[in-house]
């Protein structure tokens, strides 16, 4: 069986495949935009809180992507929560870090300037810092996405959704005729996920940056 | 540097600039205790609390045939192979290529190959990894190869990063001096690279332990196996042994490349 | 100035050097050509982008240049191995591009090891330049970079650049990033040591009052480094070739040449009465009576100036030397300018400038009459010169 006479067999299976790992990216996203975004901004606020919180979040990213899926398994069995769990934990370096990266790379001057026209502190981050912090945060969900769409092809390990179950089936039959298909259309599929929402952090980037900044 | 008149000497300042805060350097140097044996305490309080846990376990017969010291001391020195072996390869083969790639004669051959190593970058690991044994068949060699194509970017960038950011002045000088093109390779440009080198190597590094565990179903063994079993056969302590062990290594080769950049890095800096 | 001390031997010269950058209409540098003669400070000044840094940057040839010849001490090294020519070429930049993972004696160190010095004679040549620019080579030897100030930075960047005791310097801006106060203190101190090494040195700066004060030959440039004026500082700033130089200048002319005479050049005044803190006061008050002055001068044992006293001290029960008058301010060195000592003069409240060597034992003092009378002799000269220079024909001198 050729490579496009599997695609046109298999196709609605894969195009299922890929919103399950759509869906299991974004709900991971959400959750870790919700989570590390507030982290960043704790971290940049408390020079106190930031060693923690930093050391916390580059820990989890040092961990092997398979152990961090399996340590939740004890916890919550197999299926989609220990994969989103894990993942989640795996997203947030890169939105904490360049949230905080953001946040401090914004003028003291202007933070001065700001103050001195009498913003409080939280309104001088919705109005100021954030505004101007906000192509670095973008370039860090960014990554966070990236990661997150790659890493989630091993959730399959643990029973999870997605298109790791393609590729998952493909290295069990390995020597099979066809085998070698759902490797390829499951890593395929994955890449063109990923430029996808490279393409479209580039856009969203330029689109919701302040035209001066941009 | 020299242009940073705020950072004048007091006795050459004299009158000319007053009150002037000066900035307080707080670098690396200066590691607080925590910064250094926070990590090797902790790894040594996890892994003797796991030992501990499983000792004084009762085991069935499946848990015995996974946990005994010869199969995990066996799976440990593979893993160590896998990651020694493709680290190596991939320093032998990004930071050449950096350094190249950074020579002004192949500033065009530049956008192209960051565009293929971060393209390539799309691919899952362990869709990469499978595609190689694909069209190599199982075992250790096409595992490597897998793991030095996923890990390769992160040293290729660095090493073109490090070498960029080098000061102008300073390469410059340099050659004013008389030092040849690669008098300033070897002496100015790669070790004032190196700490961000080193950064490279260590997530190439932690990389590449993590994805070796995936080279358990290729035929090359490594610690994913454990896991795996645990997995599989449904049994706690062994999946939490083989975390404990993989998590075990990333955090410690990740610690210890750090200890190398601190003290590979030339003072001065 | 050190005009006199240059021999007419040539060191380098250049002969229609051109530098034409790919892609850019005109020539940075168009067919610069001229003479340096050995011992000479040139110094290349103009604005910001009219080509100094690339005609600088031609001669050591870090910049190829696209035509024209480089003749170094009668050899034409156009086509010569680049890196053995820098290595005879010392070379300061603005930046210092010291470098920051090397103490600062492996930096002053770099040519000596380049062109193979033994290690004994590289450790006693970077020690005899710390001392030569004024830093202590136990207390610096071993430091990096980051250790020290800007002003110092620069110190270590001339040392370097005189390692290998190179016969030509290149210098781009080196004192334009350190502040003012720093600056002065580093001309003054180059000038101190050019006069002990007499090096040849191509100087580059933006500033024409920092050309004025360094200079032995000025070059003033205009874009594409076309020669406006060639000539030493008096002749431009009496004579400016065109209303370029004029206005490159600026206005001032007659203050920015007090920068061109030195203390040493003129009279100072040797009467003023001094004494030793350890003389009893009435034998003090004796001396200063027989003079002019209203107040006499203490020396310390090192002959150092330490205060002034007046005769309403000296009369004081329990006079003691270590306390009463004026602390002795506004200390000058012989090879400071005019300006210079018109600027202690006045920023010190007393009516003299005190003149002392470089140990700072006394020489004699300065007052606004001495300066004056030095203002007015000038002006004399630079008249009949200007007259001289209009109408050759009234020649008297
Ligand atoms: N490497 C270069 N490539 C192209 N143009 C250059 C280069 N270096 C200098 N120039 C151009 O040459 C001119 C003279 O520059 P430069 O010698 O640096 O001026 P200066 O030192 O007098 O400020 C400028 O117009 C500048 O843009
Ligand atoms: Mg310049």
């Amino acid at each position: 069986m050729t490579f496009s006479e599997y695609l046109s067999n298999s196709y609605e299976n894969l195009i299922e495949l890929s919103l399950e790992h759509l869906q299991l990216v974004a709900i991971t996203m959400l959750i870790a935009t919700a989570v590390g975004v507030p982290l960043g901004i704790l971290a940049h606020r408390s020079s106190v809180l930031r060693p923690p919180i930093m050391s916390t979040t580059s820990f989890f990213l040092t961990i092997p992507s398979l152990a961090l899926f399996a340590i939740f398994i004890p916890v919550f069995g197999l299926g989609s929560p220990p994969a989103i769990v894990a993942l989640t934990l795996y997203a947030l370096l890169p939105i904490v870090g360049n949230t905080v990266a953001g946040l401090s790379s914004v003028s003291p001057a202007i933070v001065k300037a700001s103050r001195g026209m009498g913003m409080g502190s939280w309104r001088r981050l919705g109005l100021v810092e954030l505004p101007l912090a906000w192509p670095v945060i973008v370039t860090g969900l960014r990554v966070s996405t990236q990661v997150t769409i790659g890493i989630a092809a091993i959730a399959v390990f643990v029973g999870g959704p997605g298109l790791g179950n393609e590729i998952f089936r493909g290295i069990r039959s390995l020597g099979n005729p066809g085998a070698e298909n759902l490797v390829y259309g499951g890593t395929l599929a994955i890449v063109v996920i990923a430029l996808a929402f490279d393409g479209a952090f580039v856009l969203v980037r330029r689109f919701t940056t302040p035209r001066g900044i941009r | 540097m020299a242009t940073d008149t705020a950072t004048e000497h007091p006795e050459e300042t004299i009158g000319a600039q007053t009150g002037t805060p000066v900035k307080i350097e707080t670098s690396s140097t200066h590691r607080s205790l925590i910064g250094w044996f926070g990590m090797p305490v902790f790894l040594i309080l996890i892994l003797g609390a796991t030992y501990i846990w499983i000792q004084g376990r009762e085991l069935d017969s499946i848990e015995q045939r996974v946990l005994n010291q010869r199969v995990l001391t066996e799976k440990l020195v593979e893993h160590l192979q896998l990651v020694a072996v493709s680290t190596a390869i991939v320093i032998a083969i990004a930071i050449p290529l950096g350094v190249i790639l950074t020579r002004p004669f192949a500033r065009r051959a530049v956008p192209i190959t960051l565009a293929i190593a971060n393209g390539g970058q799309a691919i899952p690991s362990l869709g990469l990894i499978t595609i190689v044994v694909i069209w190599m068949g199982i075992g250790f060699t096409p595992v490597i190869i897998g793991l030095v194509a996923y890990s390769a970017l992160p040293i290729l960038r660095n090493t073109m990063v490090g070498l960029q950011q080098v000061d102008h002045s300073f390469i410059k000088a340099s050659r004013g001096m008389g030092l040849s093109p690669m008098q300033v390779l070897m002496q100015v440009e790669l070790p004032l690279a190196i700490p961000v080198m080193i950064a490279g190597i260590r997530t190439a590094l932690v990389i590449n332990v993590g994805t070796a565990t995936l080279a358990t179903f290729f035929g090359a063994g490594g610690l994913g196996f454990v896991i795996f079993q645990g997995i599989g056969l449904n049994r706690d302590p062994v999946l939490i042994t083989g975390v404990v062990m993989a998590s075990g290594l990333a955090l410690l080769v990740d610690y210890l490349a750090g200890v190398a950049g601190h003290f590979l890095s030339p003072r001065g800096l | 100035m050190t005009q006199t001390e240059s021999s007419n031997e040539v060191m380098i010269e250049l002969d229609e050097l051109t530098k034409h950058f790919p892609g850019q209409a005109n020539p940075a540098v168009d067919k610069l050509s001229l003479t340096v003669k050995k011992g000479e400070i040139v110094v290349f000044v103009g604005p910001s982008g009219c080509g100094k840094t690339t005609s600088m940057e031609l001669v050591n040839r870090l910049i190829e240049p696209t035509s024209g010849r480089i003749i170094l001490e009668g050899e034409d090294v156009t086509n010569s191995d680049p890196d053995e020519l820098r290595r005879r070429i010392g070379y300061v930049i603005q930046e210092t591009g010291l470098l920051p993972h090397r103490t600062i004696a492996h930096n002053i160190a770099t040519v000596p090891k380049l062109v193979g010095w033994d290690k004994q004679r590289i450790s006693e040549r970077v020690d005899e330049l710390l001392t030569m620019v004024g830093m202590d080579p136990d207390v610096y030897r071993n430091r990096y970079p980051k250790e020290l100030s800007g002003g110092q930075r620069q110190r270590v960047g001339v040392a370097r650049a005189m390692a290998a005791d190179p016969p030509l310097m290149l210098m781009d801006e080196p004192f334009g990033a350190i502040d003012p106060i720093t600056r002065e203190r580093l001309q003054n101190e180059f000038l101190r040591l050019q006069a002990q090494i007499q090096k040849t040195i191509i100087f580059v700066t933006h500033d024409i009052d920092e050309a004025i004060k360094m200079g032995d030959r000025i070059v003033v440039l205009r874009d594409q480094s076309h020669i406006a004026q060639f000539d030493t500082p008096e002749a431009i700033l009496t004579n400016p070739a065109d209303d370029y130089v004029a206005d490159f200048i600026g206005s001032g002319a007659s203050l920015k040449r007090l920068n061109l005479s030195r203390i040493r050049d003129i009279e100072m005044a040797t009467d003023a009465p001094i004494g030793r803190m350890d003389e009893p006061a009435d034998e003090l008050a004796r001396r200063l009576d027989a003079s002019e002055w209203s107040a006499i001068l203490l020396l310390d044992d090192r002959k150092r100036p330490t205060r002034w006293v007046n005769a309403q001290d000296l009369r004081r029960p329990g006079f003691d030397p270590t306390t009463m008058g004026l602390k002795a301010r506004a200390v000058v060195e012989p090879h400071a300018t005019l300006s210079d000592a018109l600027n202690e003069l006045i920023s010190s409240n007393g009516g003299c400038a005190i003149v002392a060597d470089g140990d700072g034992a006394y020489l004699g003092v300065v007052d606004l009459e001495t300066i004056m009378a030095a203002v007015r002799a000038m002006r004399e000269q630079h008249a009949r010169f200007y007259l001289a220079a209009k109408n050759p024909d009234t020649v008297e001198v």
